[in-house]
């Protein structure tokens, strides 16, 4: 056998090979064209998802934070607001002799109690608004990162159409 | 220069082929999968062929380029094609039987009354019996005409393992055939 002509087709040709190799011929691979599927597509690499996913998470920090922030500001300012015009305690109830003796008229503790107390009750209110308008930020946030995922989800597994999902009355 | 490096050589040009071709495919052009069609259909066809009856060659081959190009994307290397493809072709052959044992034996009754290419099947019969590594071989170098260096560089498989496999193979094929007794 020549070892050669089996390897490489070199030098000179083994009949035996060479019998074998026509006798075989007609089983060999007739070229035929590789037709590609019109509605084929090759997927690249999915690096959409991990996007997705990032860009989620950021927004729900970013969401988050903004909302702490606007808490954190809403907290501080009542008690500003609180300390300057509240006069303190020990100096309403044990007025000194001299403010007594230049004014006869006892300040009435009544009324000057009444102006801060409006005015916390205000801020109150206002904090109470402004916390609504945060919680609504947040939600509209939360919303959008949701609507994002499902987005992503969708686009990642070919699920049917948004409005064929079940549930979807319940995101947000 | 050693002989192995000297192939090894010869190898690289169409590794970086292939490298540019998935490239191109992933990057949405069809014309770069019906070139890698082109260059490795020889190569699969003989991997199912020294498996699984002629009659389902043809269809199984366009499976596995179809099922290759829409995994194309799980290729990491692109200038591993040919293992990757060839792995492909093995596992198809493999579930080939695992689903259809009974279609395959009335398939190879009737093939047996066809006279045309009886001698033909007769030997690819012989080779099929062979061990897995040595039939493949053997296939891709006797029906589709690579040389070992081709058969080496497509499977992936080293050089030296492709020699020996088309040495032992051979002469177990010629054990088998009575050295060429009736041919």
């Amino acid at each position: 056998m020549n070892e050669d002509y089996l390897w490489d087709k070199s030098g000179e040709p083994d009949p035996e090979i060479q019998r074998l190799e026509e006798i075989l011929g007609p089983l060999r691979y007739q070229p035929k064209p590789f037709a590609t599927p019109t509605n084929l597509a090759t997927r690249r690499r999915r690096y959409f998802p991990l996007l997705a996913i990032a860009a989620t998470v950021l927004l729900a920090l970013l969401a988050a934070g903004i909302w702490f922030r606007v808490r954190v500001s809403h907290n501080s300012q009542p008690r500003q607001a609180n300390v300057t015009p509240t006069p303190s305690p020990i100096q309403e109830k044990t007025p000194s002799r001299e403010v007594i003796a230049e004014d006869s008229t006892p300040a009435s503790p009544v009324i000057r109690n009444n102006k801060p107390r409006n005015r916390s009750t205000a801020l109150k209110q206002r904090d109470r608004e402004e916390a609504l308008a945060a919680k609504e930020q947040l939600l509209f946030a939360l919303r959008l990162a949701s609507e994002k995922l499902n987005l992503a989800q969708r686009k990642t597994q070919g699920t049917p159409p948004a409005n064929q999902i079940k549930n979807q009355h319940r995101v947000g | 220069m050693s002989q192995q490096e000297t192939e090894r050589a010869g190898a690289e040009p169409e590794a970086s082929v292939e490298v540019a071709l998935v490239r191109a495919v992933l990057e949405g052009d069809r014309d770069g999968f019906a070139q890698l069609y082109d260059l490795y259909a020889p190569l699969v066809h003989g991997i199912v062929l020294a498996r699984v009856p002629r009659d389902e060659v043809d269809d199984l081959v366009q499976d596995i380029f179809l099922h290759a190009f829409k995994k194309l994307h799980t290729l990491r290397d692109g200038s591993s094609f040919g293992p990757w493809i060839a792995m492909i072709a093995r596992n198809r052959a493999v579930d080939f039987h695992r689903r259809s044992k009974e279609t395959v034996a009335i398939n190879d009754e009737l093939r047996g009354s066809d006279t045309q290419n009886s001698q033909a099947a007769e030997i690819l019969e012989l080779i099929r019996s062979l061990p897995d590594a040595y039939r493949e071989t053997l296939v891709l170098r006797l029906v589709e005409g690579m040389t070992g260096p081709e058969i080496a560089a497509r499977t992936g498989l080293t050089a030296a393992s492709v020699r020996v496999n088309l040495h032992r193979g051979m002469k177990l094929l010629r054990e088998r055939l009575g050295f060429m007794e009736g041919l």
